[in-house]
């Protein structure tokens, strides 16, 4: 545990250094990310401005929901996604095989040298809309907290399994940058209430691609709409964390490296 | 004879970068995964808006879900990234081989798109097209052709020199991506990529209509879908296709001094 942390210790100073080469580049990438993420809430404000809404959900109770993912994203982002853009970019490259020769484990160091600075930038943006969200909300209960704490950990743990998922899809998707989208595509179910979508999608986004437990099934425990039984939902984002590693282990035995 | 020995150019850097892409044809067929799921979610959201309500800023359900269909098709369309290239071509010091070439580097690029986005016409657009009809029961029939597709290609060229104007910003920056992208973002929104722009507050549709944007995404699909409407203002199609070749030209004018400017700037090894 402490040579991981101390790995982190050293990759997380590498890397501010690097982003203070170039300072504004820094700047604008934390400020383009923070303008990113508040898109999709300006998008429902305009919505709800025009005197739309959906159905059960005000506008503060769906500003929640995509604090959440914001939050989220805000975490996982930095220590675990940047490992889909180094896989992307070492596996196309050849150098991915350094990561092999290291004295770690490969997805320790994949994890390790993805991680990227800007992306706390997303923190903010979470934060602040976090904070308008709540502001319009009546102060939740220490039940409610406690339930969305654990809860917000499944998202992040669902999270760091795609990351798993996209990641491991590039040692035999050689090069494809349109993980990405297909990442922004799929959790964009995520973003709103879940009560929108039909009774079959909803569980199709609990059970099986569960990008409803990402931020919809927090804020629900925060806006004390579940009980007890929501806290079910971790299962399911257990079983997908270890079914992203283990799937990642398996592509990472299909590397064939610049040799064949 | 200059113009024939310039289209015979195109036709030959277009049909380069054609095959350059078709041998990564699977990058540009995520998006037939991506761009229904995508609209599936718009599909639940605005289900959802409509719930007891007929129309929403003039639209009806159909018609939203039109606009969405023919933006998504029209980005496909008009997809653009002369912006990263030329960014790349500026940092890495590629750019002197264009520099020295006969041949300006926008005309090079602009060719390097239409042969990208031929590919795409039948590995993107199309196939994305018939699932939006078959599969989502979406209306892709445009009200009037000509004026639908005349404004898509200017929505095309529109979206390449507005991309390439940032790219250009690289002979300024030593670094120019965050600048770029927090653009593009912008863009994007300001296009009416995300919402169409009648949503937006009064004042901000009035500066809207006097942007660039908005000839890339939100007049082409209100041509598309035969009624254009902004900031209170209506035109009829011809109106607005006349107004968005105006802005086009304009827009060209601009690109070519900044061209020419950016050049006078740069610098590379034995230039």
């Amino acid at each position: 545990m402490r040579g991981i942390a101390l790995c982190l210790a050293a990759v997380m100073r590498t890397k501010l250094a690097e982003q203070m080469a170039y300072r504004s580049h820094f700047a604008l990438s934390v400020l383009l990310l923070v303008i990113g993420d508040l898109v999709v809430p300006f998008v429902t404000l305009l919505v709800y401005n025009a005197g739309a809404s959906f159905p059960g959900w005000t506008l503060h109770e769906a500003l929640l929901v995509q604090a959440v993912f914001t939050l989220a994203k805000g975490i996982a982002f930095p220590f675990f996604f940047g490992m889909v853009g180094t896989t992307l970019s070492q596996v196309r490259e050849g150098t991915f095989d350094l990561l092999l020769l290291r004295p770690r484990p490969v997805m320790m160091m994949a994890i390790l040298t993805g991680f990227d600075p800007d992306d706390f930038g997303r923190l903010i943006s979470g934060s602040v809309l976090f904070g308008v969200a709540l502001s319009g909300l009546s102060i939740p209960s220490g039940f409610a907290w406690l339930q969305f704490v654990l809860l917000f950990i499944a998202s992040i743990a669902i999270l760091c399994a795609v990351s798993l998922f996209l990641s491991g899809m590039l040692f035999r998707w050689v090069g494809s940058s349109r993980v990405f989208d297909i990442f922004d595509a799929v959790t964009r179910f995520g973003m709103y209430p879940g009560t929108i979508y039909s009774k079959s999608v909803q569980n199709l986004l609990t059970y099986v691609l569960p990008v409803g437990l990402i931020a919809f099934v927090p804020a629900t425990a925060l806006l004390g709409r579940s009980g007890w039984g929501t806290l079910w939902a971790l299962l399911p984002a257990a079983g997908i964390l270890l079914l992203g590693g283990l799937f990642w282990n398996r592509m990472l035995r299909g590397y064939t490296s610049a040799g064949g | 004879m200059v113009i024939s020995r310039i289209s015979a150019v195109i036709r030959a850097i277009g049909f380069a970068t054609y095959k350059e892409w078709a041998a990564f044809r699977s990058h540009m067929a995520a998006s037939l995964l991506v761009g229904p799921v995508l609209f599936l979610v718009q599909v639940f959201i605005w289900q959802a808006m409509y719930d007891g309500r007929e129309t929403l800023n003039g639209l009806s359900y159909a018609q939203m879900l039109s606009y969405f269909g023919v933006a998504t098709l029209i980005h496909y369309i008009s997809f653009d990234f002369a912006d990263w290239n030329l960014q790349m071509l500026v940092r890495s010091g590629k750019f002197v081989t264009f520099a020295l070439r006969p041949l300006p580097h926008w005309l090079f690029a602009l060719a390097q798109k239409l042969g990208h986005r031929s590919l795409a016409l039948y590995v993107e657009v199309l196939p994305v097209m018939l699932l939006f009809i078959f599969v989502f029961g979406v209306n892709m029939k445009p009200a009037a052709p000509c004026p639908a597709i005349l404004s898509i290609l200017l929505s095309f060229l529109m979206n390449f020199l507005v991309n390439y104007c940032v790219g250009l910003t690289a002979f300024w920056l030593v670094r120019a991506e965050g600048v770029r992208r927090v653009f593009l973002l912008l863009k994007d929104v300001s296009a009416g990529v995300f919402i169409p722009l009648s949503f937006f507050p009064d004042i901000l549709q009035k500066i809207l209509f006097f942007l660039p944007f908005q000839f890339i995404t939100y007049l082409p699909t209100r041509v598309y879908i035969g009624h254009y409407e902004l900031a209170g203002m209506e035109l009829t199609l011809g109106q607005a296709v006349g107004l968005q070749a105006a802005a086009v030209a304009v827009m060209a004018a601009l690109t070519l001094a900044l061209y020419s400017a950016a050049l006078r700037r740069f610098t590379g090894v034995g230039v």
